[in-house]
C-alpha cells in the first residue's frame, strides 16, 4: 500500500498540460456525442 | 410513463466512437512516426453549458418527474442547438461538419415531431417483448432516461430520420438508432482518427 503511494507521488509530476488538456478534450467529445445523439435500448433481451 | 429498464448503454455505445477515433489516431501518428496533435476545438464551454439541461433532464435521477414534458422536449432542443452551434464554430476539424449534420437531422425530425425523437412502435417491437410493449402509452415518451417517444408509424413525420435502424439479432445488446446517430458517431471517429499530424509538421517547416 505505502510502495502504491510512493509510485503515485513519483507518477504525479509527469503529468503535463497537454494530458489535461487531452483529457478535456475527451470529455467535451463525450458530451457532444452523448447530448447530440439520441439512440433508444430498452436493454438486454 | 412507462419506465424501461437499464437505458444508459445505448447511449453510451456511442462513445466507443470516441475512443475507438483515438486510437486509430494514436496508431496513425505512431506509424507516421509523428506526435499525435490534440484538436485545438474552440469555445469547448459551450459544449458544457449545452449539456447541463439534458444532465438534469436525462442523466440525473429524479429531476424529469419533476418537470412537464414540454419543458423537457425545449430543454432537449435548446441543449441541441447549443450543440450545433458549437460545432458550426469549430466547423474547420476534421469531421466535424458530419457530426454536425448528424445532429442538425436528429434535430430536425426531434422538432417536427414534437420535441422527442421519435421510436415507432414497430420498431419498438423489435427491441422488447410484447408484454412491456403493451405497458407503454403510444404519444408517452420512452422512460426517464430516454429522449424518445413512441408512436405509431404513420404518426411519424419523416421516418427516416427518426430511431428505425435496428442493431442485428445475435448482438449481446441491441438498441434502435436513427441516421443522424450514425454520422454523429463517424464524425467523432473522423475528427480524432484523422488529425492532421502530417500536415501541421509540414506547415511548420515553411
Amino acid at each position: 500500500m505505502k510502495n502504491a503511494f510512493v509510485q503515485f507521488g513519483v507518477a504525479l509530476p509527469k503529468i503535463q498540460k497537454r494530458h489535461i488538456q487531452l483529457l478535456l478534450v475527451l470529455l467535451a467529445l463525450a458530451l457532444l456525442v452523448l447530448g447530440a445523439a439520441a439512440p433508444y435500448g430498452p436493454g438486454p433481451i | 410513463m412507462a419506465q424501461a429498464p437499464s437505458k444508459r448503454p445505448s447511449k453510451v455505445i456511442l462513445l466507443i466512437a470516441v475512443f475507438a477515433g483515438l486510437l486509430v489516431g494514436l496508431l496513425r501518428s505512431r506509424l507516421q512516426h509523428q506526435a499525435w496533435q490534440l484538436p485545438e476545438l474552440r469555445h469547448v464551454w459551450l459544449v458544457v453549458v449545452a449539456f447541463i439541461p439534458q444532465l438534469l433532464i436525462f442523466y440525473l435521477p429524479g429531476w424529469r418527474d419533476q418537470i412537464p414534458e414540454s419543458a423537457v422536449s425545449a430543454g432537449l432542443v435548446t441543449s441541441q442547438l447549443g450543440l450545433l452551434v458549437f460545432c458550426l464554430l469549430n466547423w474547420k476539424y476534421n469531421g466535424i461538419l458530419v457530426l454536425a449534420g448528424g445532429l442538425a437531422l436528429n434535430l430536425f425530425v426531434i422538432v417536427v415531431n414534437g420535441g422527442f425523437m421519435p421510436l415507432s412502435t414497430e420498431t419498438a417491437a423489435q427491441l422488447m417483448s410484447q408484454r412491456f410493449l403493451d405497458t407503454l402509452k403510444v404519444g408517452s415518451p420512452l422512460g426517464a432516461g430516454s429522449k424518445d417517444i413512441l408512436l405509431a408509424p404513420q404518426q411519424i413525420i419523416f421516418p427516416w430520420l427518426a430511431d428505425r435502424f435496428v442493431i442485428p439479432a445475435g448482438f449481446l445488446y441491441r438498441f434502435a438508432f436513427s441516421i443522424g446517430d450514425v454520422f454523429i458517431g463517424l464524425g467523432a471517429f473522423l475528427l480524432l482518427s484523422l488529425q492532421p499530424n502530417y500536415l501541421e509538421r509540414q506547415r511548420s517547416r515553411c
